[in-house]
């Protein structure tokens, strides 16, 4: 005959299917907030990415001052390209103004010129100055934009949505921490008698306080896999319903589900099962030094 | 072998708390195995209370687990691994008359069985002290024969002592040992009385 032992710790009540529950929705709050945060990160990385170092020049004249105007510009240290143009290309940029039904043939277009300077160039600052003083110098009337301005208020705002998602982050981690340090406090009292003969049978704080973190590692990994696999299912449906109404929303966050995402979901319930496990032991251990 | 005494509300539980470690003195000095305990840490406490076997008047068997776990229970906070004390356990439950009684959880046993799981667990670790607080006082006369002979075999043949806290006197009468009296705070050390003990050669749990 052989028997076999029973954890020290009943098993899972309700109160512990309440938690897992809780933690569950937490986490899957937790991944979704994550997901947005990084999405908008990268948006906003993006952003100024395809921004930076592009300039737009505005030529008012002929095509011989456009043309003037492109030599110049391509000459000019730390600018890596210049190019006209063409009506096409203008239409193109015109359309979400003038819908696409085309414009009229007879309706005059800005001569504008595509310039790309270099990442450090754009960086430093002042580029679309030193073109505008070089075009001003030839007698090219034109207007140059580099886009910083509303590049960086863009940039701005991105970062904002990032960080307002990573302090909800912290703020559900904070919340589930909390959740999970008051009920191993409830479990603990609940089960008062059992660490009373544990202690008096000469069981160290650290032997009791790992019955109560190896329980609350397994709730928090488990809840939290739940949690971060509708997560998962949450983001991939709404990717899906975006592509499918073939709707880009621009300057928006857009989820991706990439490596990086992956990532977040992956280590959601090893961080959530870690966490779970750090407030068990801290509350027990605080319970515990109040007995003799 | 000693009997602690005293009428109710004298004191002879806080004694014993204090000497099983579950409660230290807010004054005065309480020395265990030559220590006094009130200059250890918490941390010192516990290697000092597994020298010492606690046989608990409302039997404090966990519901969850079986009569053989329920006796394990020092060992796995020990922990030692299964292997190394199964067979003890098994033999421990068989010498307390509860070998075909090893998976059963404490709600199915009576109360003299669930005496004598409580005391198979107070003695598996091999303690030098075992203090039983009133160990009869949940069950009848006849178990309550048979679970102090079981503690005279313990004292005899682990050579252990027993400290036994009970307000039975025709038990404390049978046992003819040491007793100790609390009354208005004092211990006082009183003769044995001169009744013989129970006739030797009976099994403890027959």
């Amino acid at each position: 005959m052989k028997p076999s032992l029973a954890p020290l710790l009943p098993k899972e009540d309700a109160r512990e299917a309440a938690l897992f529950f809780v933690v569950c929705a937490l986490c899957f709050l937790a991944c979704l907030s994550g997901l947005v945060a990084r999405s908008a990160y990268s948006a906003a990385d993006e952003w100024t990415n395809r921004v930076t170092g592009q300039i737009t020049i505005r030529v008012k004249g002929d095509d011989a001052a456009v043309t003037r105007a492109v030599q110049l510009v391509k000459t000019m240290p730390d600018i890596v390209s210049a190019r006209a143009l063409d009506r096409a290309e203008s239409e193109e940029l015109l359309k979400p103004w003038l819908g696409a039904t085309g414009v009229p043939a007879d309706l005059p277009l800005p001569h504008l010129i595509a310039a790309e300077a270099t990442p450090a160039a754009a960086n430093s600052g002042g580029m679309g100055q030193r073109i505008s003083l070089t075009l001003q110098e030839a007698r090219v009337d034109a207007i140059v934009d580099d886009h910083i301005v509303w590049s960086k208020d863009i940039k701005r705002a991105t970062d904002s949505g990032g960080l307002i998602a990573l302090v909800a982050v912290g703020l559900l981690g904070a919340i589930g921490v909390s959740v999970i340090a008051f009920a191993t406090h409830a479990t603990l009292l609940a089960r008062r008698d059992i660490v009373e003969l544990l202690h008096l049978s000469g069981a160290k704080d650290n032997f009791i306080s790992s019955l109560f973190e190896q329980r609350f590692l397994m709730l928090g990994v488990q809840a939290g896999a739940l949690g971060a696999l509708l997560a998962f299912g949450a983001a991939a449906f709404i990717l899906f319903v975006v592509k499918q109404s073939d709707q880009q929303i621009w300057l928006l966050p857009q989820l991706s589900l990439s490596l990086a995402d992956g990532l977040i979901l992956g280590l959601s319930p090893l961080i959530s099962g870690i966490a779970a496990m750090i407030a068990a032991k801290v509350t027990v251990m605080r319970s515990l030094s109040d007995m003799v | 072998m000693t009997f602690l005494t005293g009428p109710s509300g004298a004191g002879k539980s806080t004694l014993l708390k204090l000497a099983y470690l579950a409660l230290r003195p807010t004054a005065g000095r309480v020395s265990m195995f030559g220590v006094d305990t009130s200059r250890l840490t918490r941390k010192d406490l516990a290697p000092l209370r597994r020298r010492i076997g606690v046989v608990f008047q409302e039997f404090r068997l966990l519901d969850h687990l079986s009569a053989y776990e329920n006796v394990a229970l020092p060992l796995r906070v020990l922990g030692q691994h299964e292997r190394s004390y199964r067979d003890d356990v098994i033999e421990l439950l068989r010498w307390v008359g509860l070998g075909d009684r090893l998976e059963a959880r404490p709600a199915t046993l009576s109360g003299g069985e669930k005496q004598r799981v409580a005391i198979a667990r107070a003695v598996v670790g091999k303690p030098d002290l075992i203090i039983a607080d009133e160990p009869t006082g949940n069950v009848d006369e006849e178990m309550g024969e048979r679970l102090f002979r079981l503690f005279r075999e313990l004292n005899k043949r682990l050579n252990t002592t027993v400290l036994i806290a009970t307000h039975d006197l025709a038990l404390v009468r049978k046992a003819r040992t040491d007793v100790l009296r609390l009354a208005d705070g004092m211990v006082v050390r009183v003769p044995a009385p001169a009744e013989p003990p129970p006739a030797s050669g009976q099994g403890p749990a027959q």
